[in-house]
């Protein structure tokens, strides 16, 4: 039954992706940056997915050290891998967007460095989890490291408010704007793709439960 | 000049014709490479989640076969 859920979810999430991607190439381009600007509508949505399970995994991280219990680690993990993930997509389109419209692929601004430490934070954080062999004590570090981590999400949500950054300023918030027709779609790509990233979550943490009962399995081979 | 070539990377492109087709161009490069990253995750996945079945498979029948 929850597979069926997983499967379905996925799929209406492809279909929502697929019909707005058609509706976002049928609109006007952007005055100053032309067809290049439609790449907000997946960057953007990526970003929103990769803060998302940070903030995730960060609560999660917090749950496992206050009660100790092995789900809210696979709970961390889980959102940590996906969110990396979502976090690679969005520094590539970031990357592509920059490459067409300052002529750059890279600059070292506020808000594309801390994003930058924001994916080797968290990458750090899974090659961690993989130098520790004992669970209890992986599962701590992992946690402590994951809550530290979170210390550069804000920086990265906040750095084009609080800096003068080569990144455009905001235009969902602090007194940006959006044509009420574009957000429409916006909204559309934001809950397909959040939609694909709780399919992902559901994935890693049945394979967390799978990796669980090989351990258990490997005890009992042992204690045989 | 088109308004857009008032953006340095395309001020060097003539017509608006040129700047449209390159722009599609980087729109298609920008999108594909967002999906092929997702793709390359759940590919990954999909390996990882093959390779724990067998290994439970695996144990499963080692257990059975101690416990005979």
């Amino acid at each position: 039954m929850r597979e069926k859920v997983l499967y379905i979810l996925g799929a209406a999430a492809l279909v929502i992706l697929a019909w707005n991607t058609i509706a976002i190439s049928r609109l006007p381009e952007e005055t100053q940056q032309g067809v290049t600007f439609k790449i907000i509508f997946f960057h953007v949505p990526m970003w929103i997915c990769a803060m998302t399970a940070a903030c995730a995994a960060f609560l999660a991280s917090v749950g496992f050290l206050v009660t100790k219990n092995f789900k809210f680690d696979a709970a961390a993990v889980a959102v940590t891998e996906v969110g990396l993930a979502f976090t690679s997509a969005g520094l590539v389109t970031g990357s592509i967007w920059g490459r067409e419209i300052w002529g750059i692929w890279w600059t070292w601004d506020a808000r594309l460095t801390s994003a930058l430490v924001c994916w080797l934070l968290y990458a750090g954080y899974l090659m961690l989890r993989k130098a520790v062999e004992d669970p209890t004590q992986r599962a701590t570090f992992a946690a402590v490291f994951s809550i530290f981590a979170f210390i550069d999400v804000p920086i990265v949500i906040f750095s084009i408010k609080w800096w003068r950054t080569q990144h455009p300023a905001p235009v969902f918030w602090a007194g940006g704007s959006f044509p009420p027709d574009w957000s429409f779609h916006f909204r559309w790509n934001v809950l397909a793709m959040m939609m694909l990233g709780v399919v992902m979550v559901a994935i890693r943490l049945r394979q967390e439960d799978a990796q669980r009962e090989i351990d258990s399995l490997r005890r009992t081979a042992h204690a045989l | 000049m088109h308004a857009l070539a008032q953006v340095p990377f395309l001020a060097q492109l003539a017509t608006k014709e040129e700047i449209l087709q390159h722009q599609y161009e980087f729109l298609s490069y920008g999108l594909a490479a967002a999906w092929v990253v997702l793709a390359v995750y759940v590919l990954m996945m999909v390996g990882r989640e093959r390779k724990l079945k067998r290994e439970i498979a695996g144990l499963r029948a080692m257990l059975e076969e101690k416990q005979k």
